[in-house]
């Protein structure tokens, strides 16, 4: 059978991951769209030992799986990887190669692109066929914008696609598994996997808080932190960050919210002039009750806040400090 | 060995951004530029490699208009050894992969033993420069990186920033490609000699021709991807904004804290 959509299935420590699932869920969606068949809808996993991983995918959405073994693949490197993913798709021939926008598929999906002649679309949040034409949807400026990209006749398409961007493949499938020996060609391998450490971690344990006020970019410079300090006080509440300011030293790592920080699930998450970034999002959209303070009206933290101020943080967080302590009736 | 910085130039983010009359991109005129964030962290890193004595020369590389000779000023005040800017108006609406031919032509002679680039650009997101001109050169290649080390002279160590708090570390053998993510240092700033120094070093400024490059083939006129239409992202589900003075948003809010929440 011809391949269509290639997806790669990313595996870590011994389970797919959750991407995996939405890709296939897309390529499901997207065959119906351009009228493939499900049977030309394919994944490729790399690994060694990871058969039963591969047998999953196959029965989870991939008419077949391509199943690559080899110590060069065991772990993840842009290597590794991109030379055996590469040889891969070169052979499959697919309209779209669709990776997740996970560490390891944003490193790979260029690698590969530029492999075979095309330039990668990446972060995308939505892939459609408008009258029988792809069209993929990724966001500019951090952000503020949204575009719409026509890849023209770029093929294959490489995509990497956000999280959430599609359901998850949800019914059966009996999809074949071919096994093959991972092709990193001759000369071998220049980049070694070394190890997977944890990151920083300090006293503060972010998880636990029922109240979090964080303070971002907006804050400005680090001696102005006081003002959300005393808001997060008043309200027995921790202080949490956006990166930018633990990037800069403004508080420790340990109280950066977001994909690369913690993720926090509090009662009550106060945003100050943070302006709402995805990778922000994904740490605190999961609070019970999101109040946003920023000075601009289009700031995207409005999205998924349940109420919002537009002002300046330094004029709202103290009044509603003075006026959280007088509820208290500690003024 | 010599180094190689990535840097482009890119709108400021609190710059007041509209769509162009097409609707295609934001509309430049009225927009501030500055340095990629994350480019001055990868510049930063490649400085403090000079200073402890692990390479010979940082070399500042970019692809722009003319404005974007500002920025390599800036790398040469802050101590960058040289720059090279690579202008031609064909390279308007240049695809991602054109650009990496471009920087590839552009660096041929070089032998660059480490070429860092930012994780992704401010204003296109894309985040694959790094690996596009990796693949090019058959170099291997690590993007996020939140620490380097060179470990003797043929390997980098590289520390990339995954999901969770957690690190991948992974060698890998010079030459090699290395993408920064904000916050593996601290940037320094040019001080008054760096800008004063910064005037007698040298910015060599290319077109496509004198890369040997053909203008119509990797130029914005042979790009595949085009932009059809930017907007506002979507709104999601929409906070609902209170008005008034400070004193009575912070009563409404408490209000509303108290019944959602039960925090007070
Ligand atoms: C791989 C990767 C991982 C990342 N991981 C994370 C992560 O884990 N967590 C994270 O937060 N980010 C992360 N980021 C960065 C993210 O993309 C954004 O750059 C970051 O979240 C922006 O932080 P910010 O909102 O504080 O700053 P900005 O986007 O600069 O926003 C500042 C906001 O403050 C507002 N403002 C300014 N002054 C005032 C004032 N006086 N009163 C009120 N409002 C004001 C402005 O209107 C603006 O909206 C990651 C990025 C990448 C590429
Ligand atoms: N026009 C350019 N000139 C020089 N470097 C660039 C240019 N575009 C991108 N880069 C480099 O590639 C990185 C990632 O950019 P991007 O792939 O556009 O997200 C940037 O941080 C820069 O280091």
């Amino acid at each position: 059978m011809a391949c269509k959509a290639l997806i790669l299935a990313e595996h870590e420590e011994g389970v797919v991951r959750e991407t995996t699932w939405e890709l296939l869920g897309l390529a499901h969606r997207l065959a119906g769209e351009a009228g493939w068949s499900a049977g030309e809808i394919k994944a490729v996993l790399l690994g060694q030992g990871a058969r039963a991983l591969a047998d999953e995918v196959a029965g989870r959405g991939a008419a077949e799986v391509i199943y690559a073994e080899g110590t060069a693949v065991e772990h993840y490197t842009g290597d590794g990887y991109g030379k055996a993913l590469e040889a891969i798709v070169k052979a499959e021939q697919p309209e779209m190669l669709l990776c997740g926008h996970t560490p390891n598929g944003w490193d790979v999906a260029p690698l590969v692109a530029a492999g075979l002649g095309v330039s990668a679309l990446t972060d995308c949040s939505a892939v459609a066929f408008e009258g029988g034409r792809p069209r993929l949807t990724r966001k500019i400026f951090n952000g503020k914008f949204i575009q719409v990209v026509d890849p023209g006749g770029a093929r294959p398409l490489v995509a990497t696609i956000q999280r959430g961007a599609a359901p998850a493949f949800a019914g059966r499938t009996q999809g074949a598994v071919r096994q093959v020996t991972a092709a990193v060609g001759e000369g071998g391998l220049r980049a070694r996997f070394v190890e997977i450490k944890k990151g920083e971690t300090g006293s503060v344990d972010l998880t636990q808080a029922s109240v979090i006020v964080s303070g971002g970019r907006g804050v400005g410079a680090p001696d102005k932190f006081p003002v959300i300090r005393a808001l997060a006080e008043a309200l027995g509440g921790q202080i949490g960050a956006s990166r930018p300011v633990t990037d800069m030293g403004w508080l420790p790592h340990e109280h950066q919210v977001g994909s690369s920080g913690v993720t926090v699930s509090p009662k009550l998450y106060i945003a100050c002039g943070i302006s709402g970034a995805i990778q922000h999002i994904v740490g605190m959209r999961g609070s019970g009750y999101i109040v946003a303070i920023n000075k601009d009206a289009e700031a995207p933290i409005f999205g998924v806040a349940d109420v919002g101020v537009i002002g300046d943080l330094f004029e709202i967080v103290p009044a509603l400090t003075k006026a959280v302590k007088a509820a208290k009736g500690q003024a | 060995m010599k180094s190689l910085v990535l840097v482009k130039q890119v709108p400021n983010a609190d710059s007041a951004f509209r769509p162009n009359s097409a609707g295609t991109w934001v509309d430049e005129s009225n927009l501030v530029f500055g340095i990629n964030d994350y480019d001055r962290y990868a510049l930063e890193e490649l400085l403090r490699l000079k200073d402890s004595g692990k390479v010979t020369e940082v070399v500042a590389l970019s692809v722009g208009p003319e404005r974007a000779a500002t920025a390599l000023r800036t790398c040469l005040a802050t101590g960058a050894d040289r720059a090279i800017h690579v202008q031609d108006a064909a390279l308007q609406g240049a695809e991602p992969l054109a650009l990496a031919r471009v920087i590839q032509a552009a660096i041929k002679d070089e032998g660059f033993g480490l070429i860092l680039a930012g994780l992704q650009a401010d204003d296109d997101n894309y985040g694959q420069t790094g690996p596009l001109l990796a693949r090019l050169l058959d170099r291997p290649c690590a993007t996020a990186a939140m620490s380097l080390a060179l470990v003797d002279g043929t390997t980098v160590r590289v520390e990339r920033e995954l999901e969770n708090n957690r690190l991948q570390v992974v060698d890998l053998k010079l030459p090699a490609v290395i993408t920064v993510q904000t916050g593996i240092n601290e940037p320094r700033y040019a001080s008054l000699k760096g800008i004063m120094a910064a005037k007698k070093k040298e910015i060599r400024t290319v077109a496509l021709g004198d890369l040997g490059l053909d203008p119509a083939a990797v130029g914005g006129a042979a790009a595949r991807l085009r932009t059809l239409r930017i907007a506002p992202p979507p709104k999601g589900k929409g906070a609902e904004i209170l008005k008034g003075s400070p004193d009575d948003v912070a009563r409404e809010l408490l209000k509303r804290i108290r019944e959602k929440t039960g925090v007070i």
